[in-house]
């Protein structure tokens, strides 16, 4: 079947947040993507599962303009990712499996660079990273810092950007059941935000999130999962 | 947010991370002084010899070390992936590269302006009439190429395997005017004093660092971008 279905009827008349029409991304001989279709309404919680290697990370590169689709097209609030790159960009936020900051700064300096590169408050900086569980770690160096914390920083910084599209590739990877049970509720907040969230995991059974759709990536293709939740 | 914040946070930020890594500088200024020092021990004690090859060891000295840092300056950001978090945010791929450059630029400046006086001692050569304001000038304006030159370039082999390899490679054939430029500036007023002469190769380099400056920041997003 084709998971176009994750968006909702009563939202059909909005502009998808995602929209791919026969996606395909080749990795050097690999046909890593093919043929993806996806359409995900906005303020959608959509959960992307699928083994190592199966394309998640790439499909979500893609849609983040950091990989180039062979053929096929990939739209974010109906601005192409190759042609409207600076308007996709103004739209989404990544949390990257690598976490993503500088090791020599401290993460306090981290999170204020990411506010100067996207004009917000630096005055949220100090309670996202209590938010967090940073708080006591906030001038430290991040390359003192465990997997875990890492992680909660990366996870800091898509709270301050706050985009309308969250990629999460791998959230809960690393985490402790704390770091997990906090990635849960900032999802669940940014879902009761509005924003739309496309997040790749291994993890299957979270039962603080009830996504609107899990979906599965097998042989560069996307199929519902089996375990889909209501 | 404008440009301009931009700019000056990517540069701050890189500037930061060298002032408490000491990656590049450590490098660089080990680097320079010796090839300074074997290069006096190599050229003899004939003073006309030194003099004539002062200017030319110098530069050569500082290209390297712009080659150094400038790589140094993107594989720091390439752990952990923060180079790829920095080409997430919404901002021009340009403004990223003028924030290097201007790191960069003002890296080498310092780095020149602590390596002149040693060439001069250490070659024995007599600072001509003009000097004080010539030196200082072809080392903003050769910096300046040299910087953008080796921001651009390593830029482009970052996520290569053989970048150490590549970047010399890649930048030095194109790094020519700039390096004749500054050296034969310098030339004209290190024991001797043709002060129409240095201004003429001054100019010669201005223009060439206008040039590569224009191209490089209009073509850096295709170096970052698939």
């Amino acid at each position: 079947m084709s998971p176009r279905g994750a968006s909702k009827a009563t939202d059909m008349t909005d502009t998808p947040a995602i929209q791919l029409n026969g996606l395909t991304r080749r990795m050097g001989n690999q046909q890593v993507l093919r043929g993806v279709d996806l359409e995900v309404a906005p303020a959608r919680l959509v959960v992307l599962r699928g083994g190592n290697g199966a394309g998640k990370t790439t499909l979500l590169k893609v849609l983040a303009t950091r990989l180039r689709p062979t053929s096929g097209s990939a739209r974010l609030f109906g601005f192409d990712v190759l042609k409207e790159q600076a308007e996709v960009r103004a739209r989404m936020g990544m949390l990257s499996v690598m976490g993503g900051s500088y090791p020599v700064l401290s993460a306090h300096e981290n999170l204020s660079m990411a506010a100067d590169m996207t004009g917000k408050d630096r005055q949220q900086v100090g309670a996202l990273l209590e938010r967090v569980g940073l708080a006591e770690a906030a001038h430290k160096y991040v390359r003192t810092f465990s997997s875990g914390m890492k992680k909660r920083l990366g996870l800091a910084r898509l709270m301050l950007v706050d985009p309308p599209l969250w990629l999460l590739d791998e959230p809960y990877a690393a985490l402790d059941d704390a770091g997990k049970q906090l990635v849960d509720e900032v999802v669940s907040q940014a879902r009761a935000r509005g924003r739309t969230l496309l997040m790749a995991s291994h993890e299957s059974d979270r039962d603080a999130l009830t996504p609107d759709a899990v979906l599965q990536l097998h042989d560069g293709r996307l199929r519902r999962a089996p375990e889909e939740a209501p | 947010m404008s440009d301009l914040h931009v700019v000056l946070a990517v540069a701050r930020k890189d500037l930061l991370h060298e002032l408490r890594s000491r990656a590049a500088t450590v490098a660089t200024l080990f680097f320079s002084a010796v090839t300074l020092v074997m290069m006096a021990f190599a050229l003899g004690r004939e003073q006309h010899v030194l003099t004539l090859a002062a200017p030319g060891v110098l530069w050569v000295a500082l290209t390297f070390a712009g080659v150094i840092a400038a790589a140094q300056n993107f594989q720091a950001d390439l752990e952990e992936g923060a180079f790829e978090q920095l080409l997430l945010y919404p901002v021009p791929r340009a403004a990223i590269f003028l924030g290097k450059l201007l790191a960069n630029w003002t890296y080498l400046t310092a780095l020149g302006l602590l390596l002149t006086p040693v060439a001069i001692v250490l070659y024995s050569v007599q600072a001509g009439a003009g000097a004080w304001y010539v030196i200082p000038a072809a080392l903003v304006l050769g910096t300046f190429g040299l910087a953008t030159i080796a921001t651009f370039y390593a830029g482009l082999t970052a996520n290569l395997q053989a970048r150490e390899a590549l970047l010399p490679v890649l930048m030095f054939p194109i790094i020519v005017p700039v390096l004749l430029g500054a050296v034969r500036a310098t030339e004209a007023v290190l024991g001797r004093s043709e002060l129409d002469l240095a201004g003429g190769w001054l100019q010669m380099l201005a223009g060439f660092d206008l040039v590569y400056f224009v191209v490089c920041t209009a073509l850096f997003h295709f170096v970052v971008d698939e």
